[in-house]
């Protein structure tokens, strides 16, 4: 009989990430992924049904670890400061931290299993940051808006920051590092603009 | 809850072969043979995979079962080594 081997379901999951972070989801196949992570192909049949089974499941959980990350220590009756700043710090931490994560999460745009990633994280999610702008607005900490100005103005400079930290560089190809200094400085702006 | 009390509690096997059912015509072909086994909880083959896997959900592990169900359809079918 066999038993779940949780060491090899790891391998599989993360050289299944790499894979298709490194090569796309169209060269993603079942056989070369058992040549990367080690296995033979019978194994990774035994957890999975087929490729779009084992997509399906590890770009889920990689949705639920991101969500996990992102909510962590945060609660939607926070004040809106407070709250956006430990957002800032979680969403800062995992994109910093999990590159691969990020990478695949990019790759799935456009696919079946994006959808499929959403749909499980959005009720999760979806609950705990709509109540907390909710909260906000009636406080009358922020204006009602619409969730893409909200958005655009709460997140986006954040992972213009990343993105910049992740080329190296910024504009004009200055250098640039991320620091904790530099987010807070960008936070205290979106503050500004955004909190009446 | 650790994998031999998950085991324990559901008594599932899990068996994978490799077979020659490739196409949508070939997999309605053991379909009803396979369907019919009380024993097999549930079933699928990927088609894409060059040795059209076989993977099924049993309440025995009893892979030369499966193996002769197939064969009598006349395909082929061996159980697929790790």
């Amino acid at each position: 009989m066999r038993y779940r081997d949780e060491n090899k379901i790891q391998a599989i999951r993360e050289s299944a990430i790499e894979m298709v972070v490194k090569d796309g989801l169209e060269n993603f196949g079942i056989n070369r992924l058992a040549k990367a992570a080690g296995v033979s192909p019978a194994t990774i049949y035994i957890y999975y049904k087929d490729k779009e089974d084992l997509l399906t499941s590890i770009s889920t959980e990689e949705a639920l670890k991101m969500t996990r990350a992102t909510l962590k220590d945060f609660n939607p009756e926070m004040g809106f400061e407070e709250g956006l700043w430990i957002q800032w710090k979680n969403r800062a931490a995992f994109s910093l931290d999990n590159h691969q994560s990020v990478n695949f999460f990019e790759q799935l745009r456009n696919s079946m299993y994006k959808e499929k990633m959403l749909e499980t994280i959005s009720h999760e999610f979806h609950s705990a940051m709509g109540s907390y702008v909710h909260n906000a607005v009636k406080r009358g900490e922020i204006r009602e808006m619409p969730l893409e100005v909200y958005w655009s103005v709460a997140f986006a400079p954040l992972y213009s920051l990343i993105k910049f930290h992740n080329e190296g560089r910024s504009l004009d190809g200055r250098k640039f590092k991320f620091s904790e200094k530099i987010m807070k400085e960008t936070f205290d702006c979106v503050i500004k603009g955004i909190m009446k | 809850m650790n994998a031999r009390s998950q085991n324990k509690l559901v008594m599932q096997h899990v068996l994978i072969f490799k077979t020659n059912i490739a196409t949508v015509q070939a997999r309605s072909k053991v379909a009803p043979l396979l369907d019919q086994q009380s024993f097999i909880e549930k079933w699928t083959v990927d088609m894409e995979d060059v040795d059209c896997v076989l993977r099924v959900v049993a309440a025995e592990p009893v892979p030369d079962r499966i193996i002769a169900l197939i064969n009598a359809s006349e395909y082929e079918c061996a159980e697929l080594e790790d």
